[in-house]
């Protein structure tokens, strides 16, 4: 039987189109077993607006964000296998890090976290893989 | 429906030496996701700053104990992202990464990136269990 | 027990997107296991001659994903079967212009999508992987 793909959160409408949050996006997609959740910026969830701060306070908003996602699509940051996180410095790995766990319950998901250019003045993406 | 696979040598585990929020490998639907795999002793935890060759031999160890600890293998990798800090050691890592996948190697994508502690090379992998 | 999902090699039908097996490296185009195709990254070759392309950054985008698409469809796949996609840039500020022409190529129903700006090799613009469904 063929694997089930579905769009269960589609795309982000965001007025700061400049920065092409746009439309080609899907935010969590249903392939097989996993949800697939495009890579998380800081945003507010209603609106899609951008919210700048620290890369703490960023992630903090990307976590919450995500914890909505994961109860609306029947999972959970519990059944999360894996996240990755994008920093726009390494430096700030350790502030990243210690907002992150009190997100994730023990036992916690598999994670990499690197540093690399990340599109206008973000601070921190985090992208996961779920069971769905 | 989610298993998670504990570190086979306390130098694996990053959370107890280093406070990483984050389990060795989980695995589910018949793959297995690995935390960025980190030049580090797997006895000591200690970190193993060397050559990106050095440090690509480490990473090696630290997955075939990782993956066999798990039911799998080196062979039974499915992708990998190789993090390097310099695109110029390219052809370096291609060397030593050779002696590792000889076997049916998997996909893989390298990230020039920012890698933590001032680590050459860092390994981000998925198995098939 | 744990089940034990096949791992095959994927392959383009167009050798000379075969960068792999071209240039002697140690990886393979894609890898199907179980129900899902795992595509190594890739840059903006062109099919015909197997020379990059390094024109603006639109072609080199466009180049790239109409590779990934002879790719998935060489394996039984599609785009349309793709779940999520890396996207990175040798330039953070072609961000813009890759999601206008990428969203050609997933016009509806796209797949989940990170996209960033590291140093590349070779002088591509940008280099493209996904994870897809089989059929």
């Amino acid at each position: 039987m063929s694997p089930r793909r579905e769009i269960i959160v589609p795309a982000v409408h965001a007025p700061d189109t400049a920065s092409s949050f746009g439309q080609a996006v899907s935010t969590v997609v249903r392939g097989g077993d996993f949800l697939f959740v495009r890579g998380l910026t800081a945003v507010d969830p209603q609106s899609g607006e951008r919210v700048r701060g620290t890369t703490a306070s960023e992630t903090r908003q990307i976590l919450t964000h995500l914890k909505q996602l994961l109860e609306a699509a029947g999972s959970s940051l519990e059944k999360v296998v894996k996240v990755n996180v994008w920093l726009h410095s390494m430096l700030e790995a350790p502030n990243m890090n210690e907002v992150y766990a009190r997100f994730f319950s023990d036992p916690p998901p598999a994670r990499t976290v690197c540093g690399a250019r990340l599109p206008d003045g973000v601070k921190v993406i985090i992208e996961c893989t779920a069971l769905a | 429906m989610r298993d998670v696979i504990a570190a086979p040598a306390t130098g694996l585990d990053l959370r107890q030496h280093y406070g990483h929020h984050q389990s060795p490998a989980i695995r589910a639907g018949g793959l297995i996701f690995c935390s960025g795999m980190l030049p580090v002793d797997p006895q000591t935890g200690e970190r193993r700053h060397g050559t990106l060759t050095s440090e690509a031999h480490v990473i090696f160890g630290n997955l075939k104990l990782l993956l066999e600890s798990a039911g799998s293998s080196l062979d039974r990798l499915v992708q990998v992202h190789a993090l390097i800090y310099d695109s110029i050691e390219y052809d370096v890592l291609n060397r030593v990464y050779r002696q590792y996948v000889a076997n049916g190697p998997p996909t893989r994508t390298v990230w020039a990136a920012q890698i933590e502690a001032g680590f050459k090379v860092e390994l981000d992998v998925i198995a098939a269990a | 027990m744990t089940e034990k999902l096949p791992r095959s090699v994927v392959e383009p039908k167009n050798p000379r997107l075969n960068v792999s097996r071209g240039a002697n490296l140690p990886h393979v185009p894609g890898i199907r296991v179980g129900d899902y195709i795992f595509l190594s990254g890739m840059g903006p070759i062109d099919p015909r001659t197997g020379e990059r392309n390094h024109g603006p950054i639109a072609e080199q985008i466009r180049t790239t994903l109409s590779n990934m698409q002879h790719m998935l469809e060489s394996a039984g796949s599609s785009l349309g079967r793709v779940v999520r996609v890396h996207v990175v840039l040798a330039d953070i500020s072609h961000m813009a212009e890759m999601d206008r022409v990428y969203r050609e190529f997933f016009p509806v129903d796209p797949p989940a999508r990170t996209a960033w700006s590291m140093q590349l090799r070779f002088g591509n613009g940008c280099e493209i992987e996904c994870v897809a469904l089989a059929n």
